[in-house]
């Protein structure tokens, strides 16, 4: 009789058990053994590793389909994607170097740390070409590290959430407390840091509406930010890193904060500021009057204001359509490569005179 | 032992097997207790082999009498002399052989037992009680010790390490929950199931300690619980108690002190074995006359076969060897009761130390992946470094504004005294930024890959246990995997050195042929009725019918009168007289009819006596002073005067019987070599002329011969004999070598009576099987204790030499004809080229040849030879030919063996599997997987072997490939950071990467994908060179996947990065992407490259997809995490599906282009029998064959 070790997962104590082997042995007249003590595996399908399969194998004419396939679907949806990039019209305008008046261009630093200077700018940018509503104005920051990990770490989400919640700041250093242990709401780098230029569209002598609400998302407004949350010692220490908030609006409308909160995950990016629900006509000008308050100079960052109108695609971005026209054009030459490799070096599927064995014997 | 000497060994013992040094020292790093098992049988085979080589080359000479049960005991302790003797007298097996013997046991090595003075004997507290735990943990102790005990992983360490790192509130990349979790679900599944176990364990000690047994207390037997037997007790048991501890005997009811054990739960054999009470302990009772005296033995250890002690009684000195002691969980049969005294209790018994678990060993390809984990390791460390010195170079560059910097702010200034916040210099942030990359990047080393491995080998397991191709239906056994380490290495196998007897045969001996007094009986053979008698109205038959002679089975009724049938009387008389049977009457569903079994240690044995039964000379009986035998129906007692027992220097035993009448003869059996010594030539020539001529026609056909040969005592020999007889087995030392003398003295002058030859079949299956495994280009070699003839012949029935071969035959008595024939065996085969050469080599050879400068032209003629035929081989000497191999060349070696002598070999082959067969379980327990039939062999290692090489070298690359390019996507984005370590994907997906969202199908596919069916891997055993030319992994595949995982990171991280870059995307968004893209990725990468669509391959592939996906939604909708509602807002906008559809196809596009290119053009032989199997051009019927249990010869 022998004992099994089921694996030998399971340790199996060594103790002594009463067998009685011996007489279980095979008696001369083969007496049966009991079905009931046999080890024989069961059989099932599944035991014998025998489950039905698919067994696909990839023929050349799969191969070459295949190919195909991609290629047909990656080429017009290239084509797709570069037309509608094509027809995203944008206007971008970098104003952080123009917007310093000739006097401070030494010293910028100071111009901008300085809240007494006049930070207003006004330029003109021209519209290249017709663009539809809606426009959506966009300031873009370059060099900013948003994803910083000391940065996107620095918040406390359910301070932004629930009036109850205030003090807890955990994270918020070194934004977290005033010195009197007061919380600040909102607290931490990213809140302290809010932008704060702001844009005023002037087109023929009349004011360009630039509609702010709705540029957060909808979640944020009604679940992340809550709206019995009001400010409260914000930007009220001895540094000020960017723009105040109205105390009597509670955080949940106050949608710029809730856009700015919205880290942007690659150093260069662009924030939602307003839309534009009208057209623009193709060479109108715009009178841009701007406050440029955000300090940027410091790290050599660059500030951008953004005027474009959207596709299915998003911004104006080649690249999805130039990517996707390259994959779809390689598989295309792939297939031609392999029709012609079949043609010319043609193979029978499953031929044994390929196998190791039978190519070395009929080589001696 | 003495400690130095013992030291000098094991460093010898190191020295001769490098290899297995190096093992034991992976196995002591891998699992600490399972060390000293080899270690110990090192030492102890190391000691044969300098004591007594000559003893041992014979030993397993299969022709012989107990041959193999003697081998049996060489390889553990190298006993001179059996077990079973005669009497009390000849009990002592203390043997000169071995070792320990001569040396008195040292003071303090010994531990010194009171016999029935429990309390003197404990007073020093130094022995264990009774009470047995093997329980590991208590309540208390669960937690600390388990946990101590799971540590002893290095990845549990390195998960360990990473977490506290992460505690560390500078390097807190993960939150405390997401950095603890992985580590902590490992860590409690496997203490759930640690505790399960462990419950039941102490349920089934309680039940073993709470046991009854009856102690002597005051003179009197009492009942006490098991666990309060004390060492120093003595206890007393009756038949078929299980022994509750290790006991000396000291009387038993058989009245010359035998007990009769059966060991089933000690060793797994069967059989009844003997034990005996020593004769000045046997006729006391210990409630009357107090006994009193010292034994002085051994500190407990593990030798089940070893037990070496003193025993001072009345002033007198007796020696007590293996044969005086019972072990615990021994049972007593046969025996009325025993007594005996306690001197190894709980724990300290020999059967609760060897109670640890199955050997362990490290697969091939475990250690060939070591090497690429460390080339990860430093990838991983480069990685690391570049990240910390770039963010070094970026604060350097931005020092002057960090106080300021929006995104930095490296001063607070909240409170009076403005302070640097959480910026200790650029030196530590630089540091920090290299602990935290290891944090963030730790999955680079693989460390869920060793979890999954181990599922898989569970999972592997589960499918070769429940192959039913693999259930051996004579033994009822399942197939057995022992070591859950190995499973691939079946997949790679080179070499196969199997036994002979019991592994190609089936060691089921059947008396074939006798050559009585020069007449050869070799007529057909015919069924008989069977010979039975009538013993109290009862039908006493033997257990087993024999097929007889129909002319010699009437000779045989004759009688001892005429001339010519006395030699036939005595024949069978000596067939039943001179073994060491002991029949056994068993009941049978009929109340009038019994069957009696003889119980013996050598099937050889029993074959002669059920012989010897059924041509009417039946043993009845046997107690240590006498035989009873019906002869043709007149029951006869004999009186066993004295037995000489086998040895192997002699290789024959012989027994001196009183006859009835009064004459006094001695009755020798043995191998024909040294029965042809002894015998009188001078009387009867033509006999003996035509015996020899017999015999080699018998062992041309395979069988296994012996002679007997008989002699008259004259009163004065006879006395002469038994005064040295007497002399020499009570004589203290040196006793074996004095009896051995006695033995030779008086095996002298016999007149030759005959011969005879028995049987051992092949096993069904085994020329298929070896015809198989030689296609797969594994070279089957035999080593066997058997005679060359006999090997030959059995080599050519099984296919192993076929009639092209040429035969280099290797038979030397001296090293230097050793070396010239070697010399000649390798010129020979570089002039014959092509045709196959086989090598036939003997044991005798080897002794000079084997750790010699001759052991690298042996290893050159081998490797030159298609067949390799070792015969007479000693069980050491096997292992020395495994190791020939094992340390010369890279290939895998493989051992298959049945007996004890073949426990060494299996040992040190790579893979040692065991055949639960006829003889006993210590191969089985020594061996890594075990089976019941050789030609299972084929199923094991051409299918599942190949599979499960296939699937864990593919699993490997793709847990590498898998984890490695999650890595680089976090690292691409890391250079996006301002070099530090933020992450866009959420610390829980990071987390949940490779436990959840990647895992299941990894370890489905390498459980269940088959790359070709059963049918195709047998039908083409050729198939098997996959695994032995590492095909599935190796360097450029390592290479080639990492570079595909760079390309494929890349697509995965920079399609997303140029298509948002300049846009208003925030972090979580596009971290959810990534998680996305990535999961899909692999998951599409595996998908490619499963070869069979199961639905589990279905369920657990698409089922993480969507398991990520669900997950990655409930991420998301949680209020308090910055990513509250991104993936819905991400995925509204149409650029998302086409960014995730683009990375999907330009990631796999090159991959896809190279595979069918390759599959094409240079397409592997998996592949073409793939599609031969799917388009059905080629697979030939021959797969059943294989199967078949057809084959009779």
């Amino acid at each position: 009789m022998h004992s099994t070790f089921p694996l030998k997962l399971s340790y199996q104590p060594n103790h002594p058990q009463i067998t009685n082997a011996g007489m279980n042995q095979e008696v001369t007249n083969g007496a049966s053994k009991s079905k009931r003590n046999s080890k024989k595996p069961e059989y099932s399908r599944f035991t014998q590793q025998e489950l039905p399969a698919w067994k696909p194998i990839l023929t050349p004419g799969w191969v070459i389909t295949s190919f195909l396939a991609i290629a047909m679907l990656f080429i017009p949806i290239g084509l797709v994607s570069l037309f509608a990039s094509e027809r995203v019209v944008e206007i971008v305008y970098r104003y952080d170097q123009d917007c310093v008046p000739e006097m401070y261009r030494g010293n910028v630093t100071s111009y901008i740390q300085n809240p007494l200077t006049n930070k207003t700018c006004i330029k003109n940018v021209t519209v290249p070409k017709k663009m539809a509503a809606p426009i959506f104005v966009y300031y873009q920051l370059d060099n900013f590290y948003q994803n910083h990990r000391r940065y996107v770490k620095s918040r406390s989400d359910k301070q932004l959430r629930n009036a109850d919640d205030a003090f807890s700041t955990k994270g918020c250093e070194p934004e977290a407390k005033l010195s009197g242990n007061e919380p600040i709401v909102p607290c931490g780098l990213i809140a302290w840091s809010l932008f704060n230029d702001t844009y005023n569209l002037i087109m023929q002598k009349k004011s360009l509406d630039i509609n702010k609400k709705g540029i957060a998302w909808k979640s944020d407004t009604k679940v992340k930010f809550g709206s019995n949350v009001f400010p409260k010692n914000f930007q009220s220490g001895s540094l000020i890193g960017g723009g105040k908030l109205n105390q009597s609006i509670p955080l949940s409308e106050q949608e710029d904060l809730i856009v700015w909160m919205r880290t942007a995950a690659l150093p260069t990016f662009r924030k939602l500021y307003g839309r534009i629900n009208r057209d623009l006509e193709a060479h109108e000008t715009i009178t841009v009057v701007l406050e440029n308050n955000y300090n940027t100079y410091s790290f050599g960052g660059q500030k951008k204001l953004v005027l474009s109108t959207t596709s299915w695609i998003g911004g104006k971005n080649d690249f999805l359509g130039i990517a996707y026209l390259t994959v779809g054009g390689i598989c295309l030459f792939m297939a031609l490569n392999f029709i012609l490799l079949y043609v010319f070096k043609p193979r029978p599927l499953g031929d044994p005179s390929y196998l190791s064995w039978n190519r070395n014997a009929s080589r001696h | 032992m003495h400690h130095s000497s013992l030291r000098k060994r094991v460093v010898a013992v190191f020295d001769r097997f490098k290899l297995s040094w190096i093992f034991t020292l992976l196995l002591l790093l891998k699992n600490t207790p399972a060390i000293f098992y080899p270690l110990w049988l090192l030492i102890v085979t190391d000691n044969s082999q300098h004591q007594s080589p000559n003893t041992l080359q014979d030993s397993s000479s299969e022709g012989e009498i107990r041959s193999k049960t003697w081998s049996a005991n060489s390889v553990f302790v190298n006993l001179g002399s059996k077990r079973l003797s005669h009497g009390s007298r000849g009990g002592a097996t203390d043997s000169e052989a071995f070792s320990m013997s001569h040396r008195e046991i040292n003071v303090e090595d010994a531990r010194l037992v009171y016999v029935n003075d429990a309390l003197k004997t404990n007073e020093r507290f130094e022995f264990a009680g009774n009470s047995i735990r093997t329980a590991k943990y208590s309540v208390l102790s669960f937690l600390p010790r388990n946990l101590f005990e799971q540590f002893h992983r290095v990845a549990y360490i390195y998960f360990l390490i990473i977490a506290i790192l992460n505690q560390l509130p500078q390097l807190a990349v993960f939150g405390r929950g997401a950095s603890i979790l992985p580590l902590s679900v490992v860590l409690l599944v496997t203490a759930v199931k640690d505790a399960y176990e462990d419950w039941r364990r102490h349920k089934s000690d309680r039940i073993e300690n709470n046991r009854m047994s009856s102690v002597l207390v005051n003179d009197r037997f009492k009942q006490k619980k098991c666990k309060d037997i004390q060492v120093g007790e003595i206890i007393k048991f009756s038949a078929d108690d299980t022994i509750p501890s290790d006991i000396v005997l000291l009387s038993t009811s058989d009245p010359t002190g035998v007990a009769y054990i059966q060991t089933i739960n000690l060793d797994g054999e069967s059989n009844l074995k003997t034990r005996y009470a020593k004769q000045e302990t046997l006729s006391r009772t210990p409630e009357k006359d107090m006994i009193n005296g010292i034994i002085k033995c051994e500190k407990p250890n593990r030798n089940i076969y070893g037990f070496h002690a003193t025993m001072e009684i009345d002033g007198k000195h007796l020696s007590l060897g293996p044969s005086n002691i019972v072990l615990r969980g021994c049972v007593l049969k046969n025996t009325n009761w025993a007594i005996g005294v306690v001197v190894y209790a709980g724990r300290e018994t020999k059967a609760m130390l060897n109670s640890s678990g199955a050997p362990s060993k490290r697969s091939r390809l475990e250690t060939r992946m070591n090497r690429e984990i460390i080339l990860l390791s430093l990838f991983l460390v480069a990685l690391c470094t570049a990240v910390s010195i770039c963010a070094g170079v970026w604060l350097r560059e931005h020092e002057n504004e960090l106080e300021f910097l929006q995104f930095y702010r490296k001063k607070d200034y909240s409170q009076p005294q403005v302070k640097n916040y959480n910026y200790s210099g650029l030196g530590v942030e630089v540091f920090f930024t290299f602990l935290m990359s290891v944090i963030v990047f730790q999955i680079m080393i693989p460390i869920s890959l060793y979890i999954s491995m181990e599922l898989v080998r569970v999972g592997q397991a589960y499918f070769m246990i429940r192959d039913d191709k693999m259930y051996d239906e004579m033994s009822n056994s399942r197939f057995q995997c022992r070591a859950l380490n190995i499973n691939e290495d079946l997949g790679q196998i080179k070499y196969v050195f199997s036994d002979k007897t019991g592994t190609l045969t089936e060691n089921k001996m059947e008396f074939k042929h006798a050559s009585i007094f020069g007449v050869d009986y070799s007529g057909e053979n015919i069924d008989s009725d069977g010979y039975f008698i009538q013993v109290n109205g009862h039908v006493w038959r033997p257990k087993m019918k024999v097929k007889v002679d129909k002319e010699l089975l009437e000779l045989s009724k004759i009688g001892n009168n005429s001339k010519d049938s006395k030699w036939i009387y005595d024949f069978f008389l000596s067939l039943a007289a001179c073994n060491t049977i002991v029949p056994i009457v068993i009941d049978t569903s009929n109340p009038d009819e019994k069957l009696i079994d003889y119980q013996g240690e050598s099937p050889d044995e029993q074959a002669l006596v059920y012989a010897a039964a059924a041509y009417g000379f039946m043993l009845m009986e046997r107690t240590s002073g006498h035989i009873v035998i019906d002869i043709q129906g007149e029951r006869q007692r004999f009186n066993v005067l004295g037995m000489h027992e086998f040895d192997s220097d002699r290789k024959r035993m012989s027994v001196i019987l009183g006859f009835p009448n009064g004459t006094v003869k001695v009755i020798v059996k043995g191998a024909d070599t040294s029965m042809f010594t002894i015998i009188d030539k001078s009387v009867n020539s033509d006999v003996t002329r035509a015996t020899e001529t017999h015999l080699n026609s018998y062992s041309s056909i395979g069988l296994r011969t012996l002679v007997v040969g008989i002699r008259e005592l004259s009163v004065p020999e006879f006395e002469h004999w038994q005064s040295a007889y007497e002399t020499a087995s009570t004589a203290v030392n040196g006793r074996v070598a004095l009896l051995r003398k006695v033995a030779v003295n008086l095996e002298t002058d016999l007149e030759i009576v005959g011969a005879s030859a028995i049987e051992d079949r092949l096993q069904t299956g085994v020329p298929e099987a070896i015809e198989s495994l030689r296609k797969a280009d594994i070279k089957v070699w035999v080593l066997t204790g058997d005679k060359q003839e006999t090997a030959i012949s059995i080599g050519y029935s099984s296919r192993l030499l076929t009639s092209n071969m040429t035969q280099i035959v290797i038979n030397c008595n001296t090293k230097m004809s050793c070396g010239k024939s070697l010399e000649d065996g390798l010129i020979m085969c570089t002039n014959l080229d092509v045709t196959p050469v086989a090598l036939i080599i003997d044991g005798t050879s080897l002794v000079y040849i084997l750790d010699s400068d001759l052991e690298e032209q042996l290893f050159q003629l081998a490797s030159n030879c298609t067949v390799v035929l070792c015969c007479r081989v000693a069980p050491l000497q096997k292992a020395g030919i495994v190791a020939l191999i094992k340390n010369r060349t890279d290939d895998m070696t493989l051992a298959i063996g049945d007996g004890a002598n073949d426990v060494s070999m299996i040992q040190m082959a790579d893979v040692g599997i065991g055949i639960s067969g006829q003889e006993g379980r210590q191969a089985v327990m020594a061996s890594d997987f075990a089976m019941g039939q050789f030609r299972f062999l084929v199923p094991l290692l051409l299918v599942h072997g190949h599979w499960n090489y296939q699937r864990m070298g593919y699993m490997i690359l793709y847990n590498f490939y898998r984890n490695a390019v999650f890595v680089l996507v976090l690292f691409w984005y890391v250079l996006f950071t301002g070099f530090t370590l933020t992450t866009a994907i959420t610390e829980w997906s990071s987390v949940l990467y490779s436990v959840l969202y990647t895992s299941v199908p990894t370890i489905v596919i390498a459980i269940l994908d088959k790359d070709l069916s059963r049918r195709s891997l047998l039908a083409y055993p050729q198939l098997y060179g996959a695994g032995q030319r590492h095909e599935s992994y190796n360097a450029k595949l390592f290479w080639l996947t990492i570079a595909d995982t760079l390309w494929q990171s890349i697509v995965v991280f920079y399609v997303p990065l140029f298509a948002y870059w300049k846009t208003d995307i925030d972090g979580s968004s596009v971290g959810d992407l990534w998680t996305l893209a990535v999961v899909f990725l692999v998951n599409i990468h595996l998908a490619m490259d499963v070869v069979r669509w199961t639905w589990v391959s279905h369920a657990s592939i698409w089922g993480s997809i969507l398991v990520t996906c669900v997950c990655v939604v409930a991420i998301d909708v949680i209020p308090v995490l910055p990513g509250y509602w991104a993936i819905f807002e991400l995925a509204s906008k149409e650029s998302f599906w086409i960014c995730l559809l683009g990375i999907q196809i330009a990631a796999v596009v090159p991959r896809f282009g190279i595979k069918m290119y390759v599959q094409h053009c240079e397409p592997s032989d998996i592949q073409i029998a793939r599609e031969a199997e799917k388009f059905g051009n080629l697979i030939e019927p021959t797969t059943q064959e294989i199967e078949m249990n057809s084959t009779r010869r």
